[in-house]
């Protein structure tokens, strides 16, 4: 927590208030977490596939999609059981895109609700915004 | 091209990136093309793999309080502008063009870390108002020092929309292009240099996930070529920070940055069509 010179006392007061919850360790494990879970299950994808298969390589491509189109692909093939080496790979790639984007989203709630910092919940919002966007883009 | 050489690639240009400290993508893009992937599709791989590294990276240092989350969120605003521009651009692009832009942008960032000189940092003695206006100062606690460091950030009606600039890079070429955001960082916004290359290191992510999102949607993502590079490039880049942490020999980093410059020549090279 990052307390601030010259800003409100209200400020310093969170500052000091907060210490049980910790931004910057949470966007730490946020981040952390994403990387390390998308690689997981990007190795799974893999390894299962040279497992029942004897190749490593797995050849296909997406096209036309954003990732929520990709996302939901994803979800849609895990409740119809159609667990294949490609949907580990494909939800492994999907994590690591959310990872950031989770990151932002974590941020904005925080500017809004812990810090109380009108500016940076704007500033974050929009950042959330154009991302969100960005990620609806075909 | 087969996923053994796509994932050795990637420990490769994990692992030059980690320790010349410009990131995986600079090694990645020409070794892919020079494997006679289309330089497109590499850039589009490559940015995803930049969200990995970046990522990683920054938990450790975010978790550490040396990393300051409002520069970077100010900063991010002008990065995912830049991204989405740059990443249109590339898709519109012809190729040969990007060879010879790529090859610019290694020379230019390879000359900036080779310059760079971290001996002195001069705190902000007067941080203009619309800085203070956006609240950005802060601390960290210095651990090689064994103290507390306090800073004020300036000029950041300046330093934003030079950003905008750096996440055009970094779009346009799939790279983080933290040699780029660094030097803003030092140089424009006088922030001390842990709390700079850190703090870059976070906006690189975000960057890299906005061009990232671009290439998706045009389809030139492929998850069969991703997974091999993701994983590669995470793993070298992971044994490269070991080493870096022993190895402190400037020589080492020295001879990685010829690695580099080489490879910026030989890009501009075939831009022009000098070689193939």
């Amino acid at each position: 927590m990052i307390a601030l010179e010259g800003t409100t006392a209200r400020h310093q007061l969170t500052g000091a208030k907060t210490a049980g919850f910790d931004m910057e360790v949470l966007v730490g494990y946020i981040l952390l977490i994403g990387v390390l879970l998308s690689m997981a299950l990007i190795a799974i994808g893999v390894v299962w596939r040279w497992l029942s298969t004897g190749q490593l390589g797995i050849a296909y491509s997406i096209s036309g999609m954003n990732l929520f189109d990709f996302v939901l692909t994803d979800i849609r093939q895990m409740f119809s059981g159609g667990f294949r080496p490609r949907l580990f790979v494909n939800m492994g790639i999907a994590v690591l895109m959310l990872t950031p984007y989770v990151r932002v989203f974590a941020s904005m709630l925080y500017f809004a609700f812990v810090e109380r910092n009108r500016k940076y919940t704007l500033f974050t919002a929009f950042v959330f915004s154009v991302l969100t966007y960005s990620l609806f883009l075909r | 091209m087969s996923f053994e050489l796509l994932f050795l690639i990637s420990v490769v240009a994990g692992f030059i990136g980690a320790m010349s400290g410009m990131g995986g993508g600079v090694v990645l893009i020409p070794a892919l093309t020079l494997m006679g992937m289309d330089i497109k599709h590499a850039i589009a791989i490559s940015i995803v793999s930049v969200i990995a590294t970046s990522s990683g990276s920054a938990s450790a240092y975010v978790r550490d309080h040396i990393t300051n989350l409002k520069v970077a969120m100010f900063l991010e605003m002008f990065t995912i502008l830049g991204a989405l521009v740059g990443a249109a651009i590339t898709v519109a692009s012809a190729q040969r063009p990007l060879f010879i832009v790529f090859g610019l942008v290694l020379l230019g960032s390879w000359a900036a870390l080779f310059l760079q000189r971290h001996e002195g940092w001069t705190p902000v003695a007067h941080q203009d108002a619309f800085s203070k206006w956006l609240q950005l100062e802060g601390k960290y606690y210095d651990q090689a020092a064994g103290e507390t460091i306090e800073y004020r950030g300036a000029r950041a009606y300046f330093g934003g929309p030079l950003m905008f600039g750096a996440g055009l890079i970094a779009g346009l070429l799939g790279i983080g292009a933290g040699a780029v955001k660094v030097l803003i960082h030092d140089l424009v916004m006088g922030l001390p240099p842990k709390v700079s290359t850190t703090t870059s290191n976070l906006i690189i992510g975000i960057t890299a996930l906005a061009g990232a999102s671009v290439y998706l949607a045009a389809g030139l993502i492929d998850p069969g070529l991703a997974a091999p590079v993701i994983l590669g490039i995470l793993v070298g880049a992971f044994i490269g920070t070991r080493l870096l942490v022993r190895l402190t020999n400037q020589k080492v980093r020295h001879f990685f940055l010829v690695v580099l410059a080489i490879l910026g020549i030989e890009m501009i090279l075939r831009g022009i069509g000098v070689i193939q």
